[in-house]
């Protein structure tokens, strides 16, 4: 056996304590979700939605082309199209899937896989774990909402020649996907850490997609109330869209409850998966 | 650094069950074998020192350390290699002890270059890039001593570092033990219930009986008190030797294979055991100081305390 030729070796290095200790996790997480089979696939249809945005800034500005005439005609104005932009129906669904597709084995996997001996062995808190594991979903929610969003921002300034935008739709632009995200990436992790199984997780977070939405759909059938409409989570997108961007409301009940109720999940979300792992941090 | 370990009066319960009571421990840097049986309290004091869990009541350092604080210096400064099967899923060895040792505060380059160090040093070198998933359970055991290794900790806390390994890797996994405690850089507490394991690593002992500390100090200073101990094998007529010697206060322990543990009532008395055969009618065929091992030493000691 080797060792007996060449003994423990000692590292000669220094530890250097991290500013940012979750670093390394969001990083490994993100490659992760990179290397996974079909990752070029759902990433390029999440882009497929900015796409066509994209084409329609370009068209807004050559009425001479004649394309994508009908959404051009809905983006009458910058809110108008950073608000379709950011709640079309596509565009949500694909951040469902891209939330399941990133996020659903985040928690789950090292659950399964009895991890947490190994990440709270280190200088980490369950912050840092929790902050590096949200990272993750968060970096590619963001990638295909704000990133698009902001670049959608500028090529409409390139293509028509004008700087000039309205503050509160630069404030929405970024206000409207750190919401969506920050929900999004907070629901996905709860629900990753309830069960070790990631078939089970994947298919938590569809349920809430389309049982949310078809709930409301009975209610609102039952009780003749847009107020039903709340517990839908893309009507809820919509809502919030209206809301931060100063359009009128799709839906009769109170807009504020639409940004309400993803700060609210968001917060029990982040209760949730805190509990969680601290319960499995102690059982490591 | 004077003591690696201090504790002072640690309690901590798992709702009705109270795992650790009371304990006071004062460790100087070395080697210790923390020996107990199942449930005896090894692995919640371990969690107690890596901060996994808060002590109910009591104070204590590690490394110096408080519990109640600087948990993560505390764990910049131990290596732990936990007892359960664990792993981080979808990748290979170097890449997760690399990601590991980043995550204890090294730089990326260094953390993949002490990565390869340490898998080739626990026998690694040539599955290092296969996927962890494919590991058997002797390679988890050297996967798992690899990434407690990668920071070079000054405190390493193994937990069943044998537990599930064929005999041959069960042996290297000692001698890897064994060669990290000889260079002396390192302080090593190695839980186990495998007495062999921690006799054939360590000098020093604790032993943990029902949450509580049943005994410390070295392992040939728990051997020396059964000194007085001797294994005999009578043939004839044994069973009245044995009843004889049960008379004049001798204790008695038959044991397999004819053999017997006798103990005199006082210091010496080994004349009169062979005045006793003789009168009993029986030939004292093999008559031997007993040898005693931890074993026993630790019976004693479990038996002891569990009557208290």
């Amino acid at each position: 056996m080797e060792i007996r030729q060449k003994g423990y070796q000692r590292w000669q290095g220094e530890l250097t304590p991290a500013r940012f200790h979750w670093l390394p996790i969001a990083r490994a997480g993100i490659r992760a979700v990179w290397k996974k089979k079909y990752a070029k696939l759902v990433l390029s249809l999440c882009a497929s939605s900015f796409l066509v945005f994209l084409a329609a800034v370009y068209a807004s500005t050559k009425p001479e082309l004649k394309i994508l005439g009908e959404l051009v005609r809905m983006l009458k104005s910058d809110a108008e199209l950073f608000k379709t932009f950011y709640s079309n129906g596509f565009l949500t669904f694909m951040l469902i899937i891209l939330s399941v597709f990133s996020g659903a084995d985040l928690v789950a996997a090292d659950l399964k896989f009895k991890a947490f001996p190994l990440y709270f062995a280190r200088p980490l808190t369950r912050v840092d774990y929790l902050a590096g594991k949200l990272a993750v979903i968060l970096f590619y929610l963001l990638a295909f909402t704000l990133l698009p969003g902001v670049l959608l921002l500028l090529f409409k300034m390139l293509f028509s020649g004008s700087l000039a935008v309205a503050p509160r739709v630069l404030l929405a632009l970024a206000a409207f996907p750190l919401v969506e995200s920050a929900c999004l990436a907070a629901l996905t992790l709860a629900l990753s850490s309830l069960s070790a199984n990631v078939k089970f997780v994947q298919i938590g977070i569809f349920l809430v997609y389309i049982f949310s939405n078809n709930l409301a759909l009975i209610l609102k059938a039952i009780f003749k109330s847009d107020t039903a409409m709340l517990v839908s989570l893309p009507a809820n997108v919509q809502q919030l869209g209206s809301l931060l961007f100063g359009l009128r409301p799709q839906y009769r009940f109170p807009a504020g409850l639409s940004l309400l109720l993803p700060l609210a999940v968001t917060a029990l979300s982040l209760w949730l998966l805190a509990w969680r792992v601290r319960r499995a941090e102690a059982g490591a | 650094m004077d003591e690696i370990i201090r504790l002072e009066n640690i309690r901590f319960r798992y709702r009705d069950v109270e795992a650790v009571r009371g304990v006071s421990l004062a460790l100087p840097a070395g080697v210790f074998g923390l020996l107990g049986p199942n449930g005896a309290g090894k692995t919640t004091l371990m969690k107690l020192l890596l901060g996994f869990l808060r002590p109910a009541s009591g104070v204590g350092a590690v490394m110096g350390l408080p519990l109640d604080d600087g948990q993560r210096g505390r764990r910049r400064l131990v290596g732990y290699m936990p007892e359960s099967d664990c792993l981080l899923p979808g990748m290979d060895a170097v890449a997760l002890t690399a990601y590991l040792g980043e995550l204890s505060g090294m730089p990326r380059q260094e953390a993949m270059k002490r990565a390869h160090d340490v898998l080739y040093y626990v026998g690694l070198e040539e599955s290092r890039y296969r996927a962890v998933e494919t590991y058997s359970t002797g390679m988890k055991q050297r996967l798992k001593l690899a990434q407690a290794l990668v920071h070079d900790p000054r405190l390493l806390l193994l937990d069943e570092p044998t537990s599930g390994m064929d005999p041959a890797g069960r042996k290297e996994m000692l001698e890897l033990v064994r060669d990290i405690a000889a260079q002396g850089s390192m302080s090593i507490i190695l839980s186990s219930h495998l007495l062999p394991d921690i006799e054939s690593t360590c000098r020093q002992v604790v032993i943990m009986n029902r949450g509580g500390i049943a005994a410390q100090g070295a392992i040939a200073d728990l051997k020396k008190d059964r000194r007085n101990v001797y294994e005999i094998r009578a043939v004839g007529a044994a069973a009245a030797l044995y009843a004889a010697l049960g008379a004049r206060g001798w204790k008695v322990e038959e044991k397999d294979q004819g053999l017997a543990l006798v103990t005199p009532p006082g210091a010496g008395g080994v004349e009169e055991l062979f005045r006793v055969a003789l009168q009993a009618g029986a030939q004292v065929r093999h008559f031997r100081p007993s040898r005693t091992s931890l074993e026993d030493a630790f019976m004693d000691v479990i038996r002891g305390s569990d009557g208290n």
